[in-house]
């Protein structure tokens, strides 16, 4: 039961990321119909952001935070300015390529700007270190802090998607683009937003994920296929379903390590995303597959 | 009319000129090799972040190479070294060997920092029969199967592995658990590791796995603790090494942990962990015997900071120091009259001790050209790595 409820907080802490960068790249999809490949190297960018006001610059953490997601917003929103929208008109694949080239651009940047640092840059812990005991499990406050922050991300966006015109216009676009455009919502500015804020979910993700692991320019990629698991399982459509999913990916993970075999977890989510792919293609909260007759 | 005197001194000018002669000739056939230097081919990472195993190391042979070029040289010859970048890439290791030995002509090859890319690079070595001496790759296909062109003063993978147990043993363990990445870099680890422990009788108590990009090792952690270890042999880069730490630490485990060179760093490895007292039992092997800090090198460590005062002081520093020393006293040996084949002569038994090896360096052609069989321990003490032992295999 000890074992049960520890590697419960770890899949809950570790899912809550995925579930983070799984939003994001959610909300890039329902915009673009295209998924963002670069969206784990957006994601590792904000960790280094961070990592430069918080440690090289010395402001305080939340500071950090604050303008590590101001930067991600800028990135994102330029991003979809500079690379997407020439090639929106061309096509899914076009947007999916740029997002690879994007991808490559961003890992080489990190490479140049904060390589010859050591292999693995650690970000400082928020909280001592030293565990302490809720009901005979021991937790570290950074998972406390880590768990708080997601949910409190998760629940900003819930928010801004719910209860601001912006949110709407997004959800809007999103549903049909076409009619979007035909009652005068202003599509274009749109994408801008959907771009820029899917990237300001991930750097939260980052600068949240930071002092519990070390920076490095390929920490993007495995978080990328993990949160892309957990959006494909939400049914990437669905933004309450990439919440869901990610938690689940990160509680399969840990589950299936401590009760199957450590070898099978790092494995476990590319299964589920084979599995969903081929029993469950519209995830667990997706609409009916429509096709075009 | 010539007297006898003038006679003897014509003809001893002219033999001594013959001998002149001869001798140019000779060293213009051997490629590198000229009358007042020789040139020394290196090739490994110089760029990107897998630079410290390259050029940090490549610093350390030039150290040398300077010290003994004031010193007179070689056999009065000066010694020159050529640096190629392999970008730790094996297709670039290949290109880098062809680039020193047709269009640099080096007489031999100090080098190979990455391992894959100094495995890429063996076939060429091989072909081109150019002597060559590994300073930092450890992945015992380098040596493995003997060649006769190729011997490493590095402590290859599978003695870190074999020294892992030692160490384990000789602390007292009981219970041993292992935790490894297998990926190629720690399989060619984990297999020599499990190998040993059969050798030995010893089952470890969990043999757990995780990849690089792990950033939770609870799962890790609550096997470890239940299974009650008292000491965990790491097949394991620093990141996912922290990640474990950090776990055990959650979980007030505080067992022995015994890393291999992937994390050559202890007191940045502490820095990365993050968590005051988690790394006081934490050991690392390494080739030499000292660190950057150390007094016992102080005289190099000036040498190196004076050369390349825009580098970093590094442990790799000193393996490029004692393995420089290694291919110097061989070049010493094969006397003033140089040819490749004398040189891998000299190598193939040569019993050297260096100002930076933790042992001496033996090399025992053809049973094995691994000539390093002696690590060190070392493990963080505030803000200096200490030397807490050596391991002798057998």
């Amino acid at each position: 039961m000890m074992m049960f409820a520890y590697l419960l907080a770890s899949g809950i802490t570790t899912g809550a990321l995925y579930a983070l960068v799984a939003l994001g790249i959610t909300v890039v999809y329902k915009a673009t119909k295209s998924v963002n490949f670069a969206h784990g190297d957006l994601f590792m960018i904000g960790g280094f952001i961070a990592y430069t006001f918080h440690v090289m610059w010395g402001l305080p953490y939340v500071v950090s935070l604050l303008l590590a997601v101001g930067a991600g917003f800028a990135i994102g929103a330029a991003a979809e300015r500079i690379a997407f929208r020439r090639l929106r008109e061309q096509g899914l694949v076009s947007i999916l390529l740029a997002t690879i080239g994007l991808s490559f651009i961003l890992k080489g940047t990190a490479r140049a700007v904060w390589g010859g640092k050591g292999d693995f840059i650690p970000f400082p812990p928020l909280a001592n270190p030293r565990p302490i005991s809720f009901g005979g499990i021991l937790l570290v406050p950074q998972q406390l802090i880590v768990l708080a922050g997601a949910l409190a991300v998760m629940a900003i966006f819930a928010a801004f998607f719910k209860f601001t015109k912006l949110g709407r216009m997004m959800q809007a676009t999103a549903d049909n683009a076409k009619a979007a455009k035909l009652v005068g919502i202003p599509v274009n500015r749109v994408y801008v937003y959907t771009f820029a804020i899917g990237t300001a979910i991930a750097c939260s993700a980052a600068v949240l994920m930071a002092p519990i692991t070390l920076l490095y320019p390929d920490i993007g990629f495995v978080l990328f296929i993990k949160s892309f698991a957990g959006a494909v399982l939400g049914g990437l459509t669905s933004i309450p379903g990439a919440v869901v999913g990610g938690l689940l990916i990160g509680l399969i993970e840990a589950m299936s390590g401590g009760y199957i075999s450590t070898n099978v977890q790092d494995v476990s989510s590319y299964i589920v995303i084979m599995f969903v792919l081929v029993f469950m293609p519209q995830g667990l909260f997706g609409g009916a597959v429509l096709r075009r007759v | 009319m010539l007297t006898v005197g003038k006679t003897i001194v014509a003809i001893g000018t002219l033999l001594a000129g013959a001998a002149l002669a001869f001798n140019q000739a000779h060293a213009q056939d051997i490629p590198g090799v000229a009358k007042d230097e020789i040139r020394i081919g290196s090739f490994g990472s110089l760029t990107g972040p897998t630079y410290l195993y390259g050029k940090l190391t490549m610093n350390g042979v030039e150290a040398v190479f300077a010290k003994v070029n004031e010193q007179g040289g070689v056999n009065g010859r000066k010694l020159v070294l050529v640096r190629e970048d392999d970008r730790c890439d094996p297709a670039t290791a290949i290109a880098a060997v062809k680039k020193l030995v047709f269009e640099e002509k080096v007489f031999a090859i100090i080098g190979g920092g990455c391992s894959n890319a100094t495995l890429g690079a063996r076939p060429e070595i091989i072909k081109d029969q150019i002597p060559f001496v590994v300073f930092a790759s450890v992945a015992d296909g380098i040596t493995e199967p003997v060649a006769k062109e190729i011997y490493s003063t590095m402590t290859t993978s599978s003695i870190e592995s074999r020294s892992q147990v030692q160490y384990a043993v000789d602390k007292g363990a009981k219970k041993i658990a292992v935790v490894s990445q297998h990926d190629a870099w720690g399989q060619s680890r984990y297999e020599p590791l499990m190998a040993e422990l059969k050798k030995r009788n010893i089952t470890p108590v969990v043999d757990l796995e995780m990849t690089v990009d792990d950033n939770d090792a609870t799962v890790q952690a609550l096997k470890i603790a239940s299974s009650g270890a008292d000491a965990i042999i790491m097949v394991l880069y620093a990141k996912p090494g922290a990640v474990l730490i950090r776990a055990l630490n959650k979980l007030g485990q505080n067992p022995v942990l015994i890393a291999q060179t992937a994390i050559a760093d202890p007191v940045a490895f502490t820095k990365e962990v993050a968590i005051p007292d988690a790394t006081d039992k934490f050991v690392t092997p390494s080739a030499v015997r000292y660190t950057p800090t150390d007094p016992e090198v102080k005289e190099w460590v000036e040498r190196v900071k004076k050369m390349f005062p825009n580098d970093e002081l590094s442990i790799f520093n000193l393996m490029g120091i004692g393995s420089a020393q290694v291919l110097v006293a061989a070049l010493k040996a094969a006397g003033p009259d140089l040819t490749r084949d004398k040189l891998l002569a000299a190598l193939a038994h040569i019993k050297v001790d260096t100002d930076t090896y933790a042992g001496t360096i033996v090399c025992n052609d053809p049973v094995s050209h691994q000539c390093n069989q002696t690590p060190a321990w070392i493990k963080a003490a505030g803000d200096k790595a200490e030397v807490v032992g050596v391991t002798k295999l057998n």
